[in-house]
């Protein structure tokens, strides 16, 4: 597998995710599109770091899976208790910080 | 040296003194502390006690000013601390029963501690910088001892404005404190000591200017005119309080500063003087308002200035030891008669009126007992502890170099309200018939009867410390050597005048009332002056705090709503105004604000990729 390869396929993967987590009014799912752009860096530094014959880009992509995963919890969290006062996920409708 | 240790024993144990056991335990284990120290100074010969400065670390090193935490173990340092730590622990342990009722008896004990341990910081600081921490740490823990009781406002009050006089001290140890540094460029006081006789000659204004700035301090915590309104008042608090504060240790911390600097003071003859002067005028002064005051604990309040008032008459003309002496024995009895009141009071249900009082030698024997000889210590009774300190006090005013025959004939008179103050109070407390009917005194437990066993025989037999407490001291007051005069005319003077006073109190107080109304008709303008204690809280009133509030309306009319406030609120509403503006950009929208990131983002990118 050649590393343009892989480069491609990360960069496709940040920008579905970015999209995604432009268009989409689900939190829940604008945080999985979220994940996807964490996931399409993790594949990028594993794909460097077999081109460049480095394992530190190996270990940064564990570091960042543990921070993602830290992350889903706070985020989910959060998701979870707005559910419960709102009943309402739309993020359009989620504006009490309005100035 | 071991005051290090003692030093870290009293740090430690002042956050969790919840109990009275750990409260009492650290200020015992502090006393044995200081007695190991002073075994350790007994060792060494006299000229080797002097100057040794133990550096913990040094805490502020620059190259125009050296500042360390350092404690300083010499004579007068260690004598101190066995007042403070000695009758402090007793105290600690009476508290124990005279508090136990108390529903915030360990915040009690938290202050108690925090007081011990800032004077402590004060007799042993070894430099200005930390004399002026322990000072006004002391001055804190007063302040929080006398409003102790918060929901007395009246307590409130006094806290407030025992706060407010010493911070007028404050100021002036401070100022005093810059001079010094001014001068010397060190705080030490071993170097500021050692140079002082070189740098000034005798009555230079540096050290008048030096030497009276540090007695505005000393006056203030002292309680001597005209900066002895707060004292009476402080009675407010719990009376364990009074005695540990106001009569035992606090109040004599500026005897203590003067007999401290007195290689200072010693160029100032001028000073010397004032402090003489301002003592035997106290002394008399407070005398006399005891003398007609009502509430038990106010008349051994004035009375307690009265002899700090001789404390300074000892200081002021010279004879340090002789006034060290005097503190120390004034401890003992001053102590005793605070913890008998309190144990009067506690007996009836918090009654300070000494006119409802009355009969309560057979229902409270030890109390009585024990009273009576800190009565007879306090108006000089021949043998007890305050006869040989109030007598050389006496003998030296008139003798000692800087000594006249004013400060005698005063200190003499002195010595006659004393003993007539004294045992009014005590006719009334204890002798005749009881006068409020209802109540039933009692006898108080074993831990409040302790310490005034254990003071009381320090009172009656504290005299014979006299002659080693000089010879202790002397290696600090170098330079000063105190004659001891005998002079058996002016003695029995003295003491025939001080008997004078008990026997009238004895005349007008247990032969029936005619007498007693007969001399209040007789001297009632006096009487009228005495009880307002001078007028000197309405002058102070009129003269201060009045043109101040008028100072203030007039201030907060002008300068503060038409100025300050104008000013502020413009600033406000401006910045109001501008921030309408901003605040579209802050839409709530979660969807936006995504979208401003992945812009600024592609934005950044682009720059990074073409520029």
């Amino acid at each position: 597998m050649d590393t343009d390869f892989v480069l491609f396929v990360s960069a496709a993967i940040f920008s579905i995710g970015a999209v995604g987590f432009l268009i989409r009014k689900n939190p829940l799912v604008m945080f999985m599109s979220v994940e996807l752009m964490l996931n399409s860096v993790n594949l990028l530094l594993v794909g460097y770091s077999k081109a460049l014959a480095s394992l530190d880009g190996q270990i940064f992509a564990l570091i960042i899976m543990t921070v993602a995963a830290a992350e889903v919890v706070v985020g989910l969290a959060i998701i979870l208790t707005i559910f419960r006062t709102r009943h309402d996920l739309n993020v359009d409708h989620i504006n009490v910080l309005k100035g | 040296m071991a005051g290090f240790i003692g030093l870290s024993w009293w740090g430690n144990r002042l956050p969790r003194s919840g109990v009275g056991l750990v409260g009492c335990g650290s200020i015992g284990g502090a006393f044995l502390v200081t007695l190991v120290v002073l075994a350790d100074m007994l060792l060494l010969s006299p000229d080797q006690r002097v100057g040794n400065v133990v550096t913990l670390y040094p805490w502020i090193a620059s190259p125009h000013f050296q500042l360390d935490l350092a404690v300083l173990i010499d004579p007068l340092s260690v004598f101190m601390l066995l007042v403070v730590t000695g009758v402090g622990f007793l105290i600690h342990v009476y508290s124990i029963g005279y508090m136990q009722d108390d529903p915030e008896y360990s915040r009690f004990f938290a202050y108690m501690n925090l007081f011990i341990f800032s004077m402590s910081l004060l007799v042993m600081a070894a430099d200005f910088f930390f004399l002026i921490v322990g000072w006004a740490l002391v001055g804190l823990a007063s302040y929080l001892l006398i409003g102790f009781w918060t929901e007395k406002t009246s307590a409130v009050l006094a806290a407030r404005k025992a706060f407010v006089m010493n911070v007028i001290g404050d100021v002036g140890m401070v100022i005093a404190a810059f001079v010094v540094f001014q001068y010397f460029g060190t705080l030490n006081y071993v170097d500021v000591f050692a140079k002082a006789s070189t740098t000034f000659s005798p009555n230079d204004d540096g050290v008048l200017l030096i030497t009276l700035l540090l007695l505005v301090g000393a006056f203030a915590k002292s309680a001597q005119v005209p900066l002895h309104t707060w004292l009476p008042d402080a009675m407010e608090g719990p009376t364990p309080v009074s005695a540990l504060i106001h009569a035992a240790t606090m109040v004599t911390a500026g005897v203590y500063l003067v007999a401290r600097c007195n290689s200072l003071f010693m160029l100032a003859p001028y000073t010397m003087y004032l402090v003489a002067g301002v003592g035997v005028f106290t002394a008399i002064f407070a005398g006399s308002m005891a003398l007609v005051q009502f509430d038990i604990k106010r008349v051994i309040a004035f009375s307690t200035m009265s002899q700090i008032g001789y404390m300074f008459l000892a200081v002021g003309v010279g004879v340090f030891s002789a006034g060290m002496f005097h503190l120390m024995t004034h401890a003992f009895f001053k102590a005793l008669l605070f913890l008998g009141a309190g144990s009067v009071i506690h007996a009836l249900g918090g009654e300070q009126d000494i006119r409802k009082m009355g009969g309560l030698r057979h229902a409270m024997p030890i109390t009585f007992w024990t009273f009576l000889v800190a009565a007879l210590a306090l108006s000089g009774f021949p043998l007890t502890a305050g006869f040989f300190s109030k007598e050389l006090i006496i003998m030296e005013s008139y003798h000692a170099e800087l000594g006249n025959f004013l400060f005698w004939g005063l200190a003499v008179l002195g010595a006659g309200l004393t003993g007539f103050y004294t045992f009014r109070l005590f006719f009334y407390v204890f002798m005749g018939s009881s006068r409020s009917p209802g109540a039933h005194p009692h006898e108080s437990p074993m831990v409040m009867t302790g310490p005034l066993l254990i003071l009381g025989s320090l009172s009656l037999l504290g005299g014979v410390l006299g002659p080693w407490a000089h010879e202790f001291l002397s290696p600090v007051f170098s330079g000063v050597i105190p004659l001891h005069h005998e002079d058996a005319l002016l003695e029995s003077i003295t003491v025939g005048v001080a008997l004078g006073g008990i026997a009238t109190a004895v005349a007008l107080f247990m032969t029936g009332k005619d007498r007693l109304d007969f001399a209040k008709q007789m001297l009632a303008p006096v009487y009228d002056v005495l009880i307002h204690k001078y007028y000197v809280d309405e002058i102070y009133d009129f003269f201060i705090v009045k043109p101040v509030k008028a100072v203030g309306a007039f201030m907060e009319e002008r300068a503060e709503k038409d100025g300050i406030d104008f000013a502020v609120d413009q600033v406000g509403a401006q910045v109001r105004e501008v921030s309408r503006g901003i605040s579209i950009w802050q839409s709530g929208s979660v969807r936006l604000y995504a979208m401003n990131m992945v812009a600024g983002l592609v934005t950044i990118l682009l720059f990074v990729i073409f520029l």
